[in-house]
């Protein structure tokens, strides 16, 4: 998920660089409050923890191996906070020494990977434990965590990718950075993350937070209850956000149907055939449905399905958390 | 004299039988595959930090500068004649180093390059050639001068450089920390997956779960070596604040330095922003 320079425009960078600057000004401020001086230190071996952890591999079916991220696993076992900075250096790091990932893309890395991993991961697994109280719930909230939190990084990732071609072209229309537009950007990112890249993650949080908890208890991070609230501004926030991948007005580069290329312009030249690759190629956009509900505007439509879809997800916590705060009543009972 | 020969004769049966024990196979790639990559981390921080290294005669804070000034120039550029104006005074720095490093330098770069010509082959089926020169000649460049930054300087040295950029001092303390640890706790980790080898003998279904445990092992650990850490600072005096000593003096070496960038500003201005 370390993104490379040249992949994406200056611009972006320097974008996603200033997104980053309160979050890392907050990050210290909270670290600096919540924790005491003794610990400071943690921080800086924390960020070492994180950054051997990706070197762990881990054995998956077929005889390959992959590493986890392990951004949601710091966010449970030091807190949020400490995690953005632990994993924001680790990434430094990366990008300086082993030049894994880039420096202008370094904002953008950081965004992914030490911001939206750790707190969306961290947040979900808060949520879950909060309302289901059993040991149960607090694994699945784990799992559930750190999974979403990989996924949601990468699909983040994918939205950078996938922007780049609308938003820089040069004067006769080709894409400056990365070419790829979100149709295919997305379930190359995702894919990946959600079949093989996520279930290792979650894996590997469950092991070793139950390791932790069963040999040294207490020693895991305890947030304050009143952050959870956090999340209902999180999934507030990310329903505004949909319309974004509307951005671009009429058909995106790239997104194209095959019908639709043969009358595309190019530089004053209508193309006037159709790309082999592409009237035999595998339909991306089949794997993407439109978001579109007939009769609608664009825009509301993707609102509109964006609070179903998060409405329908609370219910089935609210409905999970109801059944199983009747089993431990029925237990004691 | 006695006492000897009675011992042979109570001798238990099984230990006089010659045994025939064959173990078997077990796969253990993942934990190979972990050394492996543990040591390779350990190695690359303890030469950066070794005095051995090539030093390019340069100022580490206009290195970094100028390295910096670079990539974002690259990334600006959209004429291809001033990428590969960049690659030859990148690659003509490469051949004044040691063999060793350019080889270590070339290949991430390569690599890196090779993997971005792969991702975007599929443009080139489209008709869109372009991004994929530009681009796998743009990310060539960029891997290699931050390689020949990062093999060439000591990262005490980019630490410094790091303060007088302004960044916060806990950043610094942070990062500081982070690369001393990596080796201690990277060393740490190393030993308990050699026993995790030598003591699987045959097969060992339980190999799995030994390594959430030596990943858990390794963060405790580290909280203790925190604490550790924390009275030490404490003994010493020492708050986790920075300051800078030494004094910026250029050399004849580092007014040439600046000459050749101020160059490559003038041919981005003249070629670049085609």
């Amino acid at each position: 998920m370390h993104i490379p320079d040249n992949y994406l425009s200056p611009a972006t960078c320097a974008v996603m660089g200033a997104a980053m600057v309160p979050v890392w000004t907050k990050s210290v401020k909270k670290v600096k409050d919540e924790i005491p001086k003794v610990k400071i230190p943690l921080l800086g071996v924390g960020a070492a923890f994180s950054f051997l952890l990706m070197m762990f591999n881990i054995p998956l079916p077929g005889g390959s191996t992959g590493h986890a991220v392990g951004g949601t696993l710091l966010a449970i076992l030091l807190g949020p906070y400490a995690a953005c900075i632990s994993v924001t250096v680790a990434l430094l790091l990366q990008a300086l020494m082993f030049n894994d990932g880039g420096i202008l893309a370094f904002g953008a890395n950081c965004f992914n990977m030490a911001f939206v991993l750790p707190f969306l991961g961290y947040f979900i697994y808060k949520f879950i434990k909060d309302r289901v109280i059993t040991e149960k719930g607090e694994y699945i909230g784990i799992a559930l965590g750190s999974y979403a939190g990989i996924n949601v990084a990468a699909l983040c990732a994918a939205i950078e990718f996938g922007i780049q071609p609308l938003l820089f072209k040069d004067s006769a229309g080709w894409p400056l950075y990365c070419p790829y537009s979100l149709s295919i950007s997305i379930p190359a990112m995702t894919i990946p993350h959600l079949l093989v890249a996520g279930v290792v993650e979650a894996v590997f949080t469950v092991a070793i937070v139950t390791y932790i908890k069963k040999v040294s208890p207490g020693t895991i991070y305890e947030g304050a209850k009143q952050k959870t609230k956090a999340i209902y501004g999180l999934i507030a926030a990310l329903i505004c956000l949909t319309p974004l991948g509307l951005l671009a007005t009429g058909t995106a580069w790239g997104e194209w149907g095959t019908d639709e290329i043969k009358e595309s312009v190019f530089g004053g030249n209508v193309l006037g055939f159709v790309p082999k690759g592409m009237s035999d190629g595998i339909k991306f956009d089949a794997i993407m449905p439109d978001y579109a509900i007939s009769g609608l505007p664009d825009i509301a439509g993707y609102l509109l399905s964006a609070a179903a879809g998060v409405a329908i997800l609370i219910i089935l916590f609210k409905i999970i958390s109801s059944f199983k705060k009747d089993k431990v009543g029925s237990k004691i009972g | 004299m006695d006492n000897s020969r009675e011992k042979i004769i109570d001798m238990p049966q099984w230990l006089l039988q010659t045994e025939n024990y064959i173990p078997q196979a077990d796969k253990d790639t993942f934990v190979n595959k972990s050394i492996l990559s543990l040591l390779k981390v350990i190695a690359r921080i303890k030469t950066q930090d070794s005095g051995k290294q090539a030093k390019l005669l340069v100022n580490v804070h206009l290195k970094v500068a100028f390295t910096f000034m670079l990539i974002i120039l690259l990334s600006l550029t959209r004429s291809f004649l001033f990428v590969i104006i960049i690659n030859v005074y990148l690659i003509v720095i490469l051949s004044f180093m040691e063999a060793e490093n350019i080889i270590k330098i070339l290949k991430i770069s390569i690599g890196m390059a090779f993997f971005t010509f792969v991702v975007m082959l599929p443009a080139v089926l489209w008709g869109n050639s372009y991004s994929c020169i530009m681009i796998t000649t743009k990310i060539f460049a960029s891997i290699t001068a931050v390689g020949i930054l990062s093999h060439t300087t000591k990262w005490s040295l980019i630490t410094s450089t790091l303060k007088r950029f302004f960044i916060p001092d806990i950043f610094i303390l942070v990062l500081d920390i982070a690369i001393k640890y990596i080796v201690m706790l990277g060393d740490f980790t190393l030993n308990m997956l050699y026993s995790l080898k030598l003591r699987s003998v045959g097969k060992n279904k339980s190999k799995y779960t030994s390594l959430s445990g030596i990943a858990g092992t390794m963060f405790l650990k580290s909280k203790e070596m925190a604490e550790d850490m924390y009275y030490a600072m404490e003994c010493r005096g020492f708050t986790g604040e920075y300051h800078i000593y030494s004094k910026l003096k250029f050399k004849i070496a580092d007014y040439i330095y600046i000459l050749i960038n101020v160059g490559i500003f003038l041919i981005f201005l003249y070629f670049g922003r085609k």
